[in-house]
Order: structure tokens, then sequence, then C-alpha cells
């Protein structure tokens, strides 16, 4: 594992190795960080909380020398430096681990780890040693993927393992993880979370940007809460129980995070689905779902329940039979099924769900636009009057109307995402990954909006690796591994204990000790 | 029209190489631009006339007619054509530059070489050469214009494509107008394209406010020179002088128009005079080896009927 | 992200919007004011109507490609097409087919517009359906459209054969209505209509989220094989109503017709402000760009500047300091 780690001899000392003295940042009039002061000391994990928009990710690029401070300056060993650049503070072994995947998805794995670092042997690039480093690095992260294949073939999961790789191979004075486990499986999150220990043993700090509040608690020594670009707090973890991070980070009592419901399940199914296969990723998988249902779909990430459910309303070519209501239908396009009532919303926000480069407007009305057509015209009127209603009933917070989709945080993104396919007045949702990316806030939101619709007699289809988050608002879950559909969990049993073991086909001891840290 | 003029037929010997026989098996193959413009669209249309002419006349002669879009695929037609035994070859290459060496292989395998309108860089390669006359098809054009504007006058220009020929013919037009006091208002290029010279004659026309003729070189271009005067309204313009032989602009001298009163003769048909002269050489044993220049007659009123093939394409 | 990257973008984008729409045009007033430089006789009426008349065939078909290029594909075939669709026109009208002089023109007409259309389709269907890069497909249509003209006028010229459907066609091109040439006419109406359907219309709206992210597109519902194929039949046609405007000015399609005209409808179109990556469609823009071409080529001639063996360079170096222009226009805070 150590081979995987270029780092420097470590020299633990009590001197901060980077540190923010009165850091604010402003963007034209609107100041979205103010006077902030954070030392990090050499072997600690920091970790900075705060709702979507209380400003970690400026802080985050003006650490990383993406961005400079409009006040303050940055001191690294106690002498004041100013970046030219994210390459100027790599180079000073301020590394940033981005959340989205930048990685070049026509080379292979051990290709994008070298990027712009490739090995050389006289005049050609050596290869074997490229995939030699790349295959021990990506293995030292606990995960098994060949270093010749080609980055566009993984998993979203994998990538960022494979972009975590990338980020280690330098020396790293200080690494910053902005929500790495957001995609990862169990799994892989325990292996970064040793990868992080290791780090932190060889004398370098680590900041740690998360929406998993147990997963902070397990492993950050101090936690700095961040409210309205202010820095509220800098504590030790010890004794700050996940609730605690939670109001300090929201500025009152999170009353609870999934909402109280009454399940209103009537006995009549609402979706019938036989027998389905989608080739290489599903096979044989029956299930049903009855009206005013949320049914949950658990398994590790790779076991087909996005395909399979994509397959099911015509994304993807499958086979089997689907009745809905009661009658055989056939989606043969994702046209048929939103026209027969079924929506799904795209685990991959930013590439599948929204037009980042067009206005809220366009996206808002674009599965449906259909009815805001008169004659041959669009309604555009209606249409503003579409987004108004969107962004009051589901609290889409944006300071103006005519932003871009892209310039959306990510929870704001996913509340536009729902807006736009609530339009088409389904009868069955399916979401994928609903709260993947966002703050503690927006989630209570989401899982309060998931619960409304169960209650107005609609059926929902949740598919998440968050196992809490289903256990919290699902009345049943069907597990999956390796696209098939092979345990089924209800009422008491739900527990995460027992999914894992249908998820992985482990033992319940195995499988709790894996699942400790959650 | 197949007059022999300027310059030497150098004749070359006879080979003593026994009686040829009329029903003796040649091929002779044929490489010509495909048709792109106007002109060499009339390449196209005579080679393929001359080929069955000949073919009939010669039994055992066998003529393969091939049209390639550029240089590049021109040359590797050459190479397709030798693997396939050939006698002789007639060609108009696209470029003298690029096709000279490719030409030089064919004859490498002692194929007898007619190069045609375009000479190529190395003169010995070629044992036949057939070509218009490019600078007396400018030099024909100014002393016309020279002589009917009486020496006085304000004349525009429109060039073809920057390439050997055209430079010829402009220098011949500066001779034929020289020592007279004709000004040359403009030179443009116009691609040999009546698109572009139909644009190129309406900016002449809103820059210069009096023009007694218009020199264009090539009939195609003066389709387009004619409908720009015509839009203009202008009358100022006496006449146009193009050139080539195309049968638009011999019948418009046939029947009198005062823009079109001559044509200057560069016709499409010379490949098929090569052709002839080619198979000649093959089998009649005739000395053929040498440069033939086609006049650049001045096609007027009176001799038009003789150049007008009213079912060519040109 | 956050909501401090969104009060960053906010700013930008206002500017943005506003300068890249106005972008060309202002390059084309430039354009203009140099152009009076050059030569007094550039800003009379004759000499700004010709070239207004003359762009009508680019700025035409650059409407129809910005369709296909704001939906995310590439049309090459669309200058052979033309002189496809002229050929095919002028043998029917060669034919007498129909009797009366009207009723040809309008049959011709007619069919122009279909076989462009077909032309159109053919493009759209085997680039969807076969799944391969409208690149590629069109080099090919491009090759083979072209060499049914050439074909077709057996490497000669199709031209017009009877003079009385000559002299009625021939004001289509040379023709005006209350001083306003017939083409400019033209292209003020294909360019409203391409606005509407762009800019008011569902499938407008989709041809944008089909070139914005053909995933995005798909996931919402919208049949994106469908929505490509008709940008471009609405380029085939484009080409045809060009065609119709083409063929009344010299009467005949020849191999050289439309030759280049795919490079300068695509430029004409990016000039326009048009991404090529898609998602993004300015149809006034575009036609703009197609002045700005016409323009910077009537300004070569009319001035003495520049030896005529060195157009082709200043052209080309015109053309990018248009677009740089453009550029820093749009980057300026």
């Amino acid at each position: 594992m150590a081979t995987a780690f270029a780092n420097e001899t470590a020299t633990p000392s009590d001197r901060p190795l980077l540190e923010a003295v009165g850091i604010s940042r402003s963007f034209g009039p609107v100041e979205v960080l103010s006077n902030i002061n954070l030392a990090l000391m050499p072997g600690e994990v920091h970790a900075i909380i705060g709702e979507n928009g209380a400003g970690k990710s400026t802080l985050m690029k003006i650490l990383a020398g993406h961005l400079p401070p409009t006040r303050g300056t940055l001191k690294i060993d106690g002498e004041p430096v100013a970046f030219t650049g994210p390459v100027d503070a790599e180079h000073r072994g301020i590394v940033l681990v981005h959340q989205e995947i930048l990685l070049a998805p026509d080379l292979t794995v051990a290709q994008n780890i070298y990027l712009g670092r490739e090995i050389r042997k006289g005049l050609t690039l050596d290869d074997r040693a490229m995939n030699k480093g790349a295959a021990q690095a990506v293995h030292s992260l606990g995960a098994d993927i060949e270093p010749t294949t080609v980055v566009g073939r993984l998993s979203i999961a994998k990538r960022q393992l494979v972009q975590i790789a990338r980020a280690l191979l330098v020396p790293q004075r200080v690494v910053i993880f902005d929500e790495p486990t957001a995609s990862l499986t169990l799994t892989e999150t325990d292996a970064l979370l040793k990868v992080i220990g290791e780090i932190r043993r060889r004398g370098a700090a680590v900041l740690y940007i998360s929406h998993r509040l147990p997963e902070v608690k397990e492993i950050a020594d101090r936690v700095t809460v961040l409210r309205d670009g202010k820095l509220i707090t800098t504590r030790d973890a010890e004794g700050l129980e996940p609730v605690d991070m939670a109001r300090l980070m929201v500025g009152r009592d999170v009353a609870k995070l999934y909402p109280d419901r009454v399940a209103a399940i009537a006995p009549t199914l609402a979706l019938e689905v036989e027998g389905m296969n989608v080739p290489g990723y599903a096979e044989n998988a029956s299930f049903v779902l009855k009206k005013g249902e949320i049914l949950g779909f658990a398994g590790l990430v790779g076991a087909g329940r996005t395909e399979l459910l994509e397959g099911v309303v015509g994304l993807r070519r499958g086979s089997g039979k689907v009745k809905l209501n009661g009658h055989p239908v056939h989606f043969v396009t994702p046209r048929d099924s939103m026209r027969a009532g079924i929506v799904y919303l795209s685990e991959d926000r930013k590439g599948k769900g929204l037009l980042l480069a067009q206005d809220l407007r366009i996206n808002v009305t674009l599965a449906a636009l259909g009815q805001f057509v008169r004659g041959l015209l669009i309604d555009r009127k209606k249409e503003a009057a579409a987004l108004d209603g969107a962004i009051t009933e589901f609290d889409i917070r944006t300071r103006r109307k005519d932003l871009l989709a892209g310039q959306l945080s990510g929870g704001n993104q996913q509340k536009l995402l729902l807006a736009k396919m609530m339009l088409l007045n389904p009868d069955i949702v399916v979401i994928d990954e609903p709260t993947r990316g966002i703050d503690i806030g927006t989630k209570e939101q989401i899982y309060k909006f998931i619960a409304d619709l169960a209650a107005g007699g609609r059926s929902v289809i949740v598919i998440s690796s968050e196992m809490p988050e289903l256990i919290g608002i699902c009345d049943r879950i069907v597990v999956m591994r390796g696209g098939r559909i092979v345990g089924e969990v209800t009422g008491d049993r739900m527990t995460e204990d027992e999914i894992v073991v249908y998820a992985t086909g482990v033992t319940s001891r195995e499988a709790a000790s894996m699942a400790g840290h959650a | 029209m197949r007059k022999l003029l300027l310059g030497s037929v150098a004749l070359g010997l006879m080979l003593a190489a026994g009686v040829a026989q009329a029903q003796e098996k040649k091929t002779i193959a044929v490489s010509i631009p495909a048709a792109d413009h106007g002109w060499t669209g009339g390449v196209v249309y005579h080679a393929e006339q001359e080929a069955k002419a000949l073919e009939a006349r010669y039994p055992g002669l066998k003529v393969i007619v091939k049209t390639s879009p550029d240089g590049a695929s021109q040359a590797n037609a050459l190479e397709d054509l030798t693997t396939q035994g050939i006698d002789a070859l007639v060609t108009l290459p696209h470029n003298s530059d690029e096709l000279t060496d490719p030409i030089r292989q064919v004859k490498s395998k002692g194929v007898f070489i007619t190069v045609v309108d375009r000479a190529l860089t190395d003169n010995t390669v070629a044992d036949l050469y057939v070509a218009g006359n490019n600078p007396a098809l400018g030099r024909v054009a100014g002393a016309y214009i020279k002589e009917k504007l009486n020496g006085k006058g304000n004349v525009v220009v429109i060039r073809g494509l920057p390439i050997v020929i055209d430079e010829e013919r402009n220098k011949g037009f500066d001779e034929g107008i020289a020592g007279s006091d004709i000004k040359v208002l403009d030179r443009q290029f116009g691609n040999w394209s009546r698109d572009d010279a139909f644009k190129i004659m309406q900016d002449y026309l809103s820059k210069y406010p009096q023009i007694d003729a218009v020199w264009t070189q090539d009939d195609d271009m003066a389709v387009g020179v004619l409908e720009a005067i015509n839009q203009a309204k202008r009358t100022d313009i006496q006449f146009v002088i193009a050139g080539a032989g195309m049968k638009d602009m011999i019948k418009k001298v046939m029947d009198g128009d005062k823009m079109i009163p001559v044509d200057i003769l560069y016709p499409p048909a010379m490949v098929a005079v090569a052709m002839d002269l080619t198979a000649a050489g093959l089998y009649d044993k005739l000395p053929v080896r040498g440069s033939y220049i086609l006049d650049a007659t001045l096609v007027t009123k009176e001799n038009a009927s003789q150049f007008y093939y009213p079912d060519s394409p040109f | 992200m956050s909501d401090t990257t969104t009060t960053a973008g906010e700013k930008r984008s206002l500017r943005d919007i506003d300068l890249r729409a106005v972008a060309p045009f202002v390059a084309l007033a430039v354009l203009l004011v140099l152009g009076a430089l050059v030569n007094p006789n550039f800003l009379g009426m004759d000499n700004l109507l010709n070239v207004l008349t003359r762009s009508a065939f680019i700025a035409i078909i650059a409407v129809g490609a910005t369709f296909v290029i704001s939906a995310g594909g590439l049309d090459l075939s669309v200058g052979s097409m033309s002189a496809f669709v002229a050929g095919v026109m002028i043998l029917f009208m060669n034919s007498g087919a129909v009797a009366g002089i009207f009723p040809m023109l309008a049959a011709a007409m007619l069919l122009a517009v279909v076989v462009g259309g077909l032309c159109g389709l053919a493009n759209g269907t085997i680039t969807t359906v076969g799944r391969i890069e409208p690149f590629i497909v069109t080099l090919g249509t491009m090759g083979i459209f072209r060499a049914l003209v050439i074909w077709l006028a057996e490497g000669g010229s199709i031209a017009m054969k009877a003079p009385d459907l000559r002299a009625a066609y021939r004001p289509v091109y040379f023709g005006n209505v209350l001083g306003v040439p017939i083409p400019v006419l033209v292209i003020i109406a294909v360019g409203l209509i391409g606005a509407f359907i762009l800019y008011r219309t569902a499938f407008g709206r989709h041809v944008i989220a089909v070139g914005s992210n053909e995933d995005v597109a798909r996931y919402s519902g919208i049949p994106v094989n469908r929505v490509r194929t008709l940008t471009y039949v609405i380029q085939g046609v484009c080409v045809a109503i060009a065609v119709l405007v083409y063929v009344p000015r010299l009467g005949a399609a020849t191999p050289t017709t439309g030759l280049l005209w795919e490079l300068q409808a695509i430029t004409a179109v990016v000039i326009g402000g048009t991404a090529l990556r898609g998602g993004v469609g300015r149809i006034w823009g575009t036609i703009c760009g197609a002045l700005i071409l016409e323009v910077v080529g009537n300004i070569m001639v009319l001035s003495d500047l520049v030896s005529e063996y060195l157009i082709g360079a200043v052209q080309g170096a015109i053309i990018i300091i248009a677009m740089l222009v453009q550029r820093s226009l749009m980057r300026r805070r």
C-alpha cells in the first residue's frame, strides 16, 4: 500500500501545515466567505461541514489555488503564500480531490492517473511502469480495476476511485476531499477511510468535506462548521454527535431526517414486472409495486438496479412482461412510459437529468413541453408560470430565474429535476439516488416530498446506495446482487445487517463488521 | 480547325519494327480530368466520341477512357492503366508538377506518351504533345480589343485559376494590347466559374463607372458576366471577349450577338486530335512525334458554323 | 457546487447573452465602415443591394445549417445538393412535362423542394438509423450528389432551354418588390420562419435540447432520432429554397454550382454565434454571418489594396479577426 504514495518524509511538528488567516471572498457585491480562520495541523483529519451554499466549495477552491481570496492570507509553514493557480498549489503539496469526475473518458485508467505526468522511457512512454503504478494505486484504495480499462466504461463510483488514486500520486502536504464517498459502496468507502488514515499517519493533513455525518464522526479529529459564509465553530470531534453537527449546520434543531408517515398502501398493484431481462445487467427480475407504496432498491454499485429500471421504462433494450394497473404494456422508448404515467429520474443529474447550459425555464418544461404548446407556439408565459410554481412548490433556491441549470447547487438541481418530471403528473415515480451529494437540509425536504407523493396515492421506487435512507423512507426494500433480485425485506426486517447479507452474499457477522462505520 | 500551326512538328523517325497489321491488338489508354467545369466536360465528351470512332476504324484497337477528379487519383489511375498492359497513353494531366513522374513511370514500360494541353515539367517525357495555344489565346483577344476600341479604352479582366495556362494567357493578352492606350482597370480570379464571374462583374460595375470591354478568357465565365451587365442595364460596355468554343457562345457569334462579336478557340476537342494522331502512329506508323499546337482561331460570324457542335455538352 | 459560484456565474451570463447575440452585427457594422473607407461606391445602393442579393444562397442554406448544427449534427453535402437539386429542377423544366409557363414553374419549384427534402431525409436517416458520424455520411452524400449532377449534365452544364420560361422565372432573382430585391425578401422570410420554428415551437426546443445533451433529451422523452432527422430535412428544404433563387440567375446548373458552399454555410453559422458542438442556435446571427462573408468578398474586389493573388489570405484573416473580436467581446466583463 505504501508504494502507492509518493509522499515526502513527514516531519511532524505543531506548526500548521496550511493556515487561512482572515480569508474573505466576494463575488461582486456579495460576500460568500467572511473572515475565515483555519489551521490544518500535521496528521489531523479536519472535517468541514455545512449546508449547500454555506461556502465550503469556495473555501476549498481558495485553499487549493483555484480562486484567490478577496481579503486575508494563506500561510504554509507560517510563511504567507499566494498561489498562482491549482498547479502551483499542487507543487506545494496541496491536493484537491474533486467531487465531479474530471477524467478523460476515452483514455485508460493508467493513462488518466498519469495524465500530465507520464513516465517516460527515452522518447516513448513507459506504459508498463504506468500500468503497474496505476494498479498499485487503485489496489491500495481497495478497488479492483484493471489499469488498461477505458475510463468511460467504468461506473461513476469506480471513476471516483480512479480520480482519488490520481490525486494521491503526488507528494502531499494537505489533501482536500470533496465528498469523496458520495458515490462509493461500503467496501470502497471503507478502503478510502483506511487510505485517509494512512495519509494522516504520514503527517499530512486531510481536509474532509462530507454530508455523511456519521462518517465525519468516525474519521474526523476536528470539525469546522460553516453557515452562510461564516465560520460558526471549530471543535474536537470527540463528543460531537451527528445530531449536534446537524444542529450547528442548520442553525436550529433538526427535527427528524425522515418524515413520519402513515403508509397508505392500497391493495391494488400499480406495476408488475415479471422475468425482466436487460442483457448484460439484469436477469429474470420480477417485482411488484403497489399503489401508494414506496419501494426501495438496495444493492452494491453495479448490481444492476439502475439498468433494470431503465429497462422497464424503455430507456434500455430489455425483455420481460410489464403490467401497468393490470394491463400488459411494452415500452420501447422512454416517451412511451412517460405517456403511460411512469417517470424515471436519473442518478446522473448533470449528464442525463438536466441541460446544464440552458436556463431553468427550458429545463423545467422540457419533458412536458406538449402542455405548453398552444397551436404551434410555445406559451412562454405559461412556462414562466410553471417555473414560478416549481420554485415555490419545490423550494428551489435561486437568486434569479434566468440562471442556467448548471449554476444551481446540487440540491437545487435535484429539486429542479423533480419539478421537471412532476409536471408530467406521473402515477409512478422512479428516483435513482435521490440525495447523492445533497446537504442535510435539502435531504429532509426531498424525503418529505417522496413521502407526500406516496400519501397522494402515487407509487414511488427509490434506488439508493445509502441504506439508512432506504430504511428511513421505504415500505419495502428489494435487494439486488449481480443482476438478480436476491431478496426482499419489509417491516422489522428492514435493517442494514439484513440488507447487506443479501447485497453481498456474505454472512451477517462479516456483513456487520463491514457496515460498522455507517 | 485541326490546323497545324506555330512551332515545330519535330519529326521522330519511324522505327523499323515490321509491318503493322490493322487487326493487330493494341490498347490506348486515355487519362483525363473528370468533368469539373464546362471545358473539361467537353474534353470528356470528345474523348468518348473519339474512342468509339477509333475503335470502329481500327478493329483490333481498344481505347480505355479514364477520368480522375484530382491529381493524386490521376496518378493512381495511371498505375492501374499501366498494369492492364497498354501500348499508348493519351493524357491531359491535372497539373504538370504532380504528374510528370507518374507519367515518366508509364513511359519506362515502353508506352507511347501523348500529352494534351498541359506540358509536363520535363519535355523529354512526352513523345507527342498536343495543345491549344494559350499565349495566342490571350494575344488574339488583346489584339481584337485593341483594334475594335481603336487603341483606346478601359478594359476589365476576369482570370481563371492561378495556374500556368492562366499566366500564359494573361501575358499573351498584355502583348496583344501592347503599344496602345488600352487601360486594364482590374484583374480578379473568377475560378472559371459562372457564379464567381457574375459576382466579380457585379463588383466591377459598382467600382468602375466606365468600362468599354471585358475579357474573361473562358466562355463559362462569360455567361455570368453577361448576366451581370444585363442586370445593371449598363450600356457603356461594348462587348465581352471570352474563349474556348462553348456551343452557346459560338451560337451567339453565329447569330451576330453584339455583346459576343467573336470567340477564340481553345477547343476541348484537342484531346480527340491527340487520340487520332496517337492511333495513326500505332497502326499506320506515321511519324507523329513532336508538338502539335492548335491555332487560337478567331471565330467570327462568318466561320462560326464550322465550330458549332450542338450535341456536345460544352 | 454552492451558491457562491452561482453568484459569479450570474454576472457573467447576463453580459454574455447580450454580447454573443450582438457581436456578429457589430462585426458587420465595422466591415461596412471599412468598406466605405476603401471605396465610396461601396455604400452605393446598387452595390449594397447586389451584395445583399448575392448572399441569399448562403444565407438561406446557412439557416438550415443552423438547425443541423444546433442539434449537434453537421451537413457537408449542401453544396453538392444545391447543384443536384438545381440540375433536377432544370431538367424537369426542359422536359415540358407540364403545360403553361406558370403551372410549369410552380410544379418545378414544388419538385425542387421535394427533392431537397428527400436528400435531407436520406442524410438524416443514414446518420440516425445507421448510427454513423454525420461528418462521414454527408461527406459521402456530397460526393454522390456532385457525381449525379455531372452525370445528369454529361460533364457539361444543364441550362434552361425554353426562353419564355427563362424570361418568366428571371425576376425571381433580378426582380424586386418596392425596391427590395426578391432574394432579400426570401432571406427575410426564411429567417422569420426559421426563427419561429427554432425559438417558438416545441420542435425547436427539442432541437436545442438534443444538441445540448442527447442523453438528457432522451431521458426527457424526446424522440432524439426523429428530431435529428428532421433537422436534415429542414436543411434539404432550405437548400431547395436557395436553388429556387439560384436557378433564375444564370439559368443553369454546372459542375461548379455550389462548390464549397458547405464551408461557407458552416462559416456563416459559426460567425453568427452558433456553437459547433450544438445546443445554441442563432438564426439572425447566421444570416448576419452570411452577409459578412459576402461583404468581405465585395470589399476585396472593390479595393485596390490587395493583389488578386492574396485575396484568399486576406479574406481568411478578416474572418479570423471577426471571430476574435467576437470572442473578446464575450469575455469582457
